[in-house]
Order: structure tokens, then sequence, then C-alpha cells
């Protein structure tokens, strides 16, 4: 699990201004801000658009786009399953549906104790080893839920 | 008198030197280089069925209302990102195309509210017309489906209300992105975005009201809007306008032209005029929507003199003002010189 | 590394990572502790045998030896077995080349993956690596671009356009800066390939586009990830490290005299940005919109300059074909479809992969002869090919050959060549539903078809499976696929159809609610 530590204005500025200088700076330092944070909150938008000159819109349109951008913390565990087809064709519905009984969570949700947030992911590459998952950026295949258990508990 | 129509050519006017011929309809039309074939065909008169394309904006190919058959080419591209070459031969009507805009129109009018009787563009609805273009008569998808406009729908969104001038109701809204366009590419401002993508795709003004975002109410969002997604109160308030006039603005030196629109001798809206050579179609806000002088019990509608500072106004004739003025700029000329007069005027 | 000690590969390609190949590596390293064995562990890419992954390899004086699939629990029991030496081992596969999956392949563009160190540059060269490039920067431009047309190669991302016609536009157009755009967006369900050559032999990648660079002009390279890649955006970045430092890169590339440096950009979960003009929006900062063409990229692309977007594989098949010339790329292939197509055999399947193949084999072949059927051992049902956006096809068709063509023409495509297989247990009617679903939630939203077709064919596709009015809803689905197909603005939407159509025509009986029920009553 990653420790990120609180919105810190002060700290994202200094972030933003790491990155602005790349060309089309928005997606690097957004992903900057997310692994700093854990999220991109509101309060980032105006410190993108003033750092990059552009509008407000423009940053908020674009974090809105893209479905990594969180706009609120996650639990403390992301859990990304795929829920693409070369899963599917080994029992990865079946298997989704199970662990989200057993978290007692829908996609996009977290559990109560904030301790697991579960992901949906549209293909992780590990086609010939499904079902995959990605168990805090940790890739694991063939999985089921016991796997899925276990891995968990080792990252508490 | 009646209400000012003005053409849309769909995309903006382009100029070169070089002509291309090409037909359309069976038809040969020559038009200047760079022109789209949608706005060769309406230099023709044939108006193409369109939704997101305004010649006010650059062509944007998101609506697929326009698509159209052009030889040797596979598919029906869309007739305002295409521009018009040597020989073409494109054909804008064909059973086809008559059956893909129809299923396009199907698919808007399953996320869109049937309130015409009551809606604030009643009339006035390019998305009301495109529906009656393309003789949509059934919508198969049903009532029970994903949508923006039920209140009770998870995707449905409050009207905003907190311009002064006119509201944002995202039931409404077709995701043309004519209004986001208009801010960037009309006024600049680039206060407007889309929230979200996909089906979930909504106009926002970065996240919060538009009171509260960048908005300078310049209206261009609003003249852009097909729909009643963006909407100028007084017609909310009033209804639709039933004959205009143009005008110029009484503010500023600028000049801007403008479609006086009425109800009888009431005003229900000031739209910039795009043949106004100083503004072509865009205004501020004051011209666009603090009009309310024009009837204000305040406003001065008479010529008054007054000899000295410390006099009261007096009341006169426009021929004794203009007469006045003229004789005291000779006055002063004869007294001080000619180089003692100045103007300035706003 | 120590002296005479043993050379050990280990992958740590992703697929080998997901199957534990990191616990064999802490188990190695204990085992051969407590055991005092010299030992040096080099972590390569896969070579995409996945089903034995992680396949461990000893190098021995006999050649490299591989054992697979290796678990933390098996290293004891193997090092007792002398697998150091090459030692017999129930899970000793032989030398490598000649297992048969990989023996009957036609490696070009995947020579090295899973061979070399992936950061070595050494190692890159001793299998043959810039040779390409190297040649390349004493050639002009115009002479590079006939090499490529020489190989016929065509778009390995899915639209099989020449690739160098691309290029050449982009050589001609005048503009004060040029760019070389690899989409590495590789979304597709089934695929992987970009994924395991970009892990496991990044410099093919980076010598292809820079010889792309020398080829255009263009003086400034993007390689665009996937965020669901986290170990093939880092390989990137270390491999782009070392060809700066090794001046691969830089102000002179490859001692070319001219300048190409390269940067790798993360995507966000987008997978539109697939789509060469989505991909352009989002290396711009913005909202992955698809453009409208024309303009083409070639003409106005990134940062509204002359840019050629290609695929990984596209300029991973270039250092070869610059090395050993287009004539003998050319030489692999059938009709119009010419050189070697990286196929990745997934979904349930024995044995699933990268198969590098020429042009021409049938999909039959790669779903028995390599997959050897399903992994559940029940029959092969339906094989979708081409990823979310291509057709199912049932096992009756499976005599296909492996050619654009070919496919165009069954209704299919090949797309970047995923080939996922279903075996009977799989429900058509829930597919071409999943299809409709994957384009509502990954559809950027912009045009009308995709935006609100996609949401309106989940919904009417799941009154179809309700058996609700199902004749009526079906033939909407016909007419909603035709609307998405030709009213769309790029594939996502457009191709959309193409799963749902094959589905309805190849299995009808999954698309009427009676069969169906009896199916999942088995």
């Amino acid at each position: 699990m990653a420790f990120y530590e609180p919105w810190n204005a002060d700290v994202a500025s200094k972030i933003i201004a790491a990155h602005a200088g790349l060309e089309g700076a928005t997606l690097p330092i957004m992903h900057a801000l997310q692994e700093a944070f854990g999220h991109v909150p509101d309060a980032a938008v105006p410190l993108i658009a003033t750092a990059l000159n552009i509008s407000r819109a423009e940053a908020y349109g674009c974090v809105t786009f893209y479905h990594d951008f969180r706009r609120k913390p996650a639990g403390r565990h992301v859990v990304k399953l795929c829920r693409a087809e070369a899963c599917q064709s080994v029992g990865a519905d079946a298997l989704h549906a199970e662990i989200k009984r057993e978290l007692g969570i829908d996609w996009h949700e977290t559990t109560a104790d904030g301790r697991v947030t579960l992901e949906p992911v549209f293909c992780l590459g590990l086609c010939a080893c499904g079902p995959a998952a990605l168990v805090d950026e940790r890739p694991v295949g063939r999985l089921d839920a016991e796997t899925l258990r276990d891995a968990l508990a080792e990252r508490h | 008198m009646s209400l000012i129509k003005e053409l849309d050519y769909g995309t903006p006017i382009r100029l070169s030197e070089d002509e291309v011929t090409l037909t359309i309809d069976g038809v040969g039309v020559s038009v200047p280089a760079g022109t789209s074939v949608m706005a060769a065909a309406m230099s023709m008169g044939t108006k193409i069925p369109k939704l997101c394309a305004t010649d006010m904006l650059e062509p944007f190919g998101s609506c697929r209302m326009c698509l159209v058959e052009i030889e040797g080419r596979r598919g029906t591209p869309a007739s305002c990102t295409t521009p018009a070459e040597n020989g073409m031969i494109v054909r804008t009507q064909s059973d086809k195309l008559a059956r893909l805009r129809k299923g396009v129109m199907e698919l808007y009018i399953s996320d869109h509210p049937l309130d015409c009787l009551t809606c604030s563009a009643n009339g006035d609805c390019e998305l009301q017309d495109m529906a009656g273009v393309v003789g949509l008569r059934d919508v198969r998808y049903g009532k029970e489906v994903a949508n923006h406009f039920e209140t009770d729908s998870p995707l449905a969104l409050p009207v905003d209300t907190s311009n002064p001038y006119f509201q944002y109701d995202p039931a409404k809204c077709i995701v043309c992105n004519r209004c986001v366009r208009a801010c960037e590419e009309v006024q600049g401002t680039f206060a407007l975005t889309i929230e979200g993508r996909g089906f979930d795709s909504r106009v926002s003004a970065a996240g919060v009201s538009f009171l509260d975002s960048d908005c300078v109410s310049c209206g261009a969002c609003v003249q852009a809007c097909p729909t009643a997604t963006l909407m100028e109160k007084t017609v909310v308030e009033h209804g639709q306008p039933e004959h205009s006039t143009v005008t110029t603005c009484a503010y500023c030196g600028v000049g801007c032209s403008f479609k006086a629109e009425m109800q009888g001798d009431k005003v229900v809206r000031m739209v910039p005029y795009k043949g106004g050579q100083a503004n072509e179609g865009h205004s501020c806000v004051k011209g666009r929507f603090a009009w309310g002088y024009a009837t204000h019990k305040d406003r001065i509608t008479k010529p008054m003199i007054r000899e000295t500072i410390t006099d009261p106004w007096r009341e006169v004739s426009w021929e004794e003002a203009i007469n006045r003025a003229a004789s005291e700029f000779k006055r002063i000329q004869n007294d001080y010189g000619r180089e003692a007069v100045g103007a300035i005027t706003s | 590394m120590a002296d005479g000690a043993t050379r050990l590969f280990i992958p740590r390609d992703m697929a080998a990572l997901a199957l534990g190949a990191d616990g064999v590596v802490a188990a190695v390293e204990r085992e051969t502790a407590k055991r005092g064995l010299a030992l040096d562990i080099v972590r390569t890419g896969s070579r995409g045998l996945l089903w034995v992954e992680p396949m461990v390899e000893v190098e021995t004086p006999h050649g490299r030896i591989a054992y697979g699939p290796v678990s933390a629990r098996d290293v004891a029991d193997l090092l007792d077995a002398d697998m150091l030496n090459g030692g017999a081992h129930s899970l000793r596969l032989g030398r490598p080349e000649d297992i048969p999956f990989l023996a009957k392949q036609q490696r070009l563009t995947f020579a090295r993956c899973g061979v070399i160190d992936p950061f070595s540059l050494e190692d890159y060269r001793a299998h043959g690596g810039m040779a390409g490039l190297e040649r390349a920067a004493a050639m002009d431009a115009a002479a590079i671009i006939d090499e490529v047309k020489a190989s016929g190669l065509r778009g390995r991302g899915g639209a099989g356009f020449p690739t160098w016609i691309k290029w050449d536009t982009v050589r001609k157009a005048d503009a004060d800066r040029k760019y070389i755009v690899c989409n590495a967006d590789e979304g597709d369900s089934g695929t992987f390939a970009d994924r395991l050559l970009t892990e496991g032999d990044p410099f093919t990648l980076i010598e292809g586009m820079t010889i792309a660079g020398l080829a255009t002009g263009a003086s400034k390279g993007f390689i665009y990830s996937r965020s669901e890649y986290p170990q093939a955006f880092e390989a990137l970045q270390r491999a782009l490290a070392v060809a700066r430092r090794r001046g691969v890169l830089g102000a002179s590339a490859a001692g070319s005299g001219k300048p190409f440096e390269i940067e790798a950009r993360l995507g966000a979960g987008a997978y539109i940005c697939g789509e060469e003009t989505s991909l352009l929006e989002s290396l711009e900062g913005k909202r992955a919109l698809v453009r409208a063409k024309p303009p083409i990229p070639a003409i106005k692309g990134l940062f509204g300059k002359p840019t050629l977007v290609n695929n990984v594989l596209s300029f991973a098949a270039i250092p070869w074909i610059m090395a050993n010339g287009g004539k003998a790329y050319a030489d692999f292939g059938m009709g119009r479809s010419l050189g070697t197509l990286p196929v990745q055999l997934a979904g349930n399947v024995k044995r699933g992969g990268l198969i590098e193949l020429a042009f021409g084999a049938t999909l039959r072949a790669v779903v028995e002869e390599f997959g050897g059927g399903t992994l559940s051992g029940r029959p092969v049902r339906a094989v979708q090919v081409g990823g979310p956006l291509g057709a199912y096809f049932p096992e009756r068709m499976l005599d296909i050959p492996l050619d654009y063509e070919a496919f165009a023409a069954a209704k299919g495509l090949l797309g970047h060549g995923g080939v996922v297989v279903f075996d009977d247990s799989v429900d058509l009617a829930k597919q071409a539903r999943f299809a409709f679903e994957f384009c509502a939630v990954e559809s950027c939203g912009k045009c009308t078809p995709c935006r609100i077709g996609a949401t309106r064919g989940v919904e009417t596709m799941d009154k179809v499976i309700a058996g609700v009015q199902t004749e009526r809803n079906l033939n909407l689905v016909r007419d909603l696929c035709e609307i998405m197909t030709d009213g769309s603005l790029c594939a996502m939407g457009g191709l959309t159809p193409v799963p749902v159509m094959s589905a309805i025509t190849h299995f009808p009986e999954d698309f009427s609610k009676g069969s169906r029920l009896s199916v999942a009553a088995e």
C-alpha cells in the first residue's frame, strides 16, 4: 500500500512547477500529484491552470476525462480487476461477483473500513494468464478469491 | 416585420484566390479553396442537416447529421469537416443517408425531454428543426433508459441560474460543444469545458456555477447553443420574439450591430448581428444583455441644454440642440482657433 | 558478475511477475546462498511462452536450458536436481528454441525478447541490435523510406495502412519541427505484444523510432504508454536513460549528426487514446477527444506539426528491415500482408503467448497447434480476433488465414493480432452486450453514435437477453449497428458493431431466449 501525504498547496505547487516545462505537461502533472497525494483534488485545478497558462475549465475538463485520476482519496489498497474479454473467457465475471460479495462493495466503491477500493480495468496485458488483477500496482495472474485474500493479507 | 434569420453556412467563410469546382446533387458549384462541402452546398442553397456546425465556429464533426456520400470515398464523411475538392461528386440525399440521419436523431431524442410545447426554445430550436427535417416519428429505445432529463435520473443535474442574464439547463444539452467552442474561438475566455466523457459528458463551467467561473457573460455560448440548454432569461420569461430590427449598440464607440428581437415594442433579447462589420456576430456583455436601460424610467430620450454647469437642464427640440452644438463649435473656433475643438465619442 | 558464476535468466516481464517471478528470484537467492553457489541472475523480458511462466533459463555449455513454470517452492527441488547444469526435472523444458511453440515461429521482431538483458546495450548489439540504425544513419532519408516501402510493412496497430506512405508524407512536409509518436497504448483485450517488447527489448523500439526520426526529419519522439502497464513504463524510462547516456539519442543520434530525443509519457486510463488523434490530444495535455480528419497527423499532428504516428510493433519491425533489407522482410507473408505478425494467443487456451508468424498461417493453426485447445479442456466455441472491436468467429471458421484482406472479407479484422479463445460455456449474447458496454465506458463522448449509441446498445441487448420483444429489439440492435458503423467519427464507435454483428450472425442461437436458458440449465 502506498502512503500519501495530505493535500498541501505549497507541495503541490512545487510538484507542478517541476513538470510545467514539459510539452503538454497536464497529464504528467496530474500523475505526479496523484502519486504524491493519492488523488487530484479540485483545489489542484486552479494551480495547474495558472502554472500552465491554461484555463480552469481546460484543466478541469482534463482531470474529469481520464479514469485514472481520482478526485477523492481511495482506500488503503486499490484492487483493479480486469473485466476484458480474455479474462471473461476464464471466468472473471463470476470471480468478480464473488469478490464484490466478499468485500461488500461494487465497482468504484471503498469498503466501509477504508481498506479496499475496487476498480474495474479493461486489459492489463495479462491475457494468457487471467483472471488478472493489479493489487496496489502489483500484477497478479490466475487470480481467484483466495489469492486476492492472500495478496491483501500480505499487505495489511 | 418579421424575425431576421441569418444564413448559416455551417462552417466559416474561407477566403482564397483559388477556386475549386465540385458537383453537389448533380449541380456544379465553385467555391474558394478550403470551403467545406457543407458550406459549398449552402452556397447553392442546399441545407445539409447539421447540429454541431455553425459558421461562427471551426468545424468539429461530432453530431454526424451532415453525413454525405462522395464518389470514390469510403463510407459517409461528414460534410462539415470535409473540404471541397475539384471534381468531387457529392450526394447530400440518399436512402442510406436518410436512415443514418434519422438514426442519429433517434439517439439524440432518446436522451432529450419531450417538452417542446413548454420549452423556452420552442420555435427556435435546431434540434426540433432537425427532428422535423429527418422525419423522426418514433423513438424505439423506450422509456426506461439512461438519461439526463428525468429529475430522478442519477445523471440529472439542476438548472444553473446563477448568471443574471442566462441559464444553463443540463437536461437539454446535446453535447455539441458549440458553447465550449464559442467561449474559446469567439470570445477567447475558455471558461467552459465538457466534464466527464462518453454518455456522462456534460457542459461545465469548470465544476463551479457559471457565476463563479471565468465566464464574462458575453453570451457567445448562449447564441451558439442550438437548443434551450443555454437560454437568455428574458426569453425564458417572456417567450420567443416575433420580429426584429438591426440596430447599433448604444454603448461604446465600436459600433456593434445587433438584432433587437422584440415582441411588439418590447425588446426580448439583443443578438449580435453577423453582418455587423465591427463585431461579426459577437459582442460584450453590455450590448448583449445590459439593455435594460432601453425602457428604464430614468432614460433620457430628449435633448437638453444648459448654459452653465450650475443651471438646471432644459429640454429642447432636436433642431435647437443641433444648432446650438454647431454654433458653439464655430464660436469656440473663432475665439481660440480651429484646433481648439476635439471630439471623442463613446 | 562473479567470475565463472552460472548465469540464470529469470523474466521480470509483467506476466511472469503476475505468476510469481519475483518470488522465484527470492527463493533462488535464498537457496543458492544457503548452498554457497555463485550465481548471476539476469532479469530478462519474456519469450512469450506464457503458460510456462515463470520460465527460468540456465546457461550451460550446451546452450540455455529452460525450466517452467517454476514457482518459489520448486526452487530447492530444482537445485537438488542440478538445474544449474541443466539437470533433469519434471519442469525441464529443454533448449527454449527447441520448444515447438517457439521453434515453429518466425521471430524477426521478437528475436531478442526474453533472451537479452533489456537494459544492456552490449547484449542488444551482440544479438544484432543497432545494425539497422547504423546503416540508416549513413543513408539519406528517401533511401530509408524506399527500404521500408520494399518491406511491404503495414501498420501493426490495427488499420494496416502502408507504413512508408505515412513516413514519406511526414518527410515531405515542410515544418520547423516534426514529431515521431509511438502509439504504445495497447488497450485491446487479448493483446500484449507491445508490452512484451517494451519490457523485454525496449532498444528495438528506440532504434526503430530513431530510424523514423532520421527518415522524416523529426527531432523529437514520444512514446505514449499505458498506466495499466507500470512495468513497461519503467522499462522504457530505464532504456531511454541508457540510450541517452550512450549517444543513441541526443544531439547526434547514433552518430548520424542529426538530433533525436525520445520522451516516454503515461496515459491515464482511456482506451480511446489508442486512436491516433485522440492520443495526440492527450499528449498535448487535453481531453482526448478524437479529431476529425483531414487534416491527417502526418500533415498537422502533435502541436499542429507534421507527426508520424505508428504502433510499437511497426517501429519494432524497422530495425530488422533496415538490417536485413526490405526485400528479405517481404519474403515472409502472403498477398498484400507481408512480413510477420506477432499474434497474441490468449483467453481460455492451454498454451497462450506470443506467436510471431509470417502472414498466411491459419487461425486454426494458432488456436490448435500452438494453443493446444482450451485451458478448460472443453470444446472451442468462439474465437475473438483483433481485440474488443474484433469479430467473434465460430470454430468452423478457424481456417481463415492471418491476412488483413482475408479477415476483412470475413467481416472481421486482424487488428493488433490478439486472439482470445472461448470454450462452449460462452454466451455470445452477453459478449455482444459487453462490446457495447466497453464502448460506453471508453467512448470519448464526442460523436453521437458512439456517445449515446453505445449506452442504448447495452440497454437494448439487456432486453434481448431478458427475452423482452426479442425480435423487435434485435432488429433495433441491427439498426443501431448500422448507425454506429457508418456514422461514428472513429473506429471506436465504428467497429463496436463488429463483435456485436459477428455474434448475432454466427451464434444466432444465443440471441433467442429459449435456447440460452437450456444452455444455462446445463
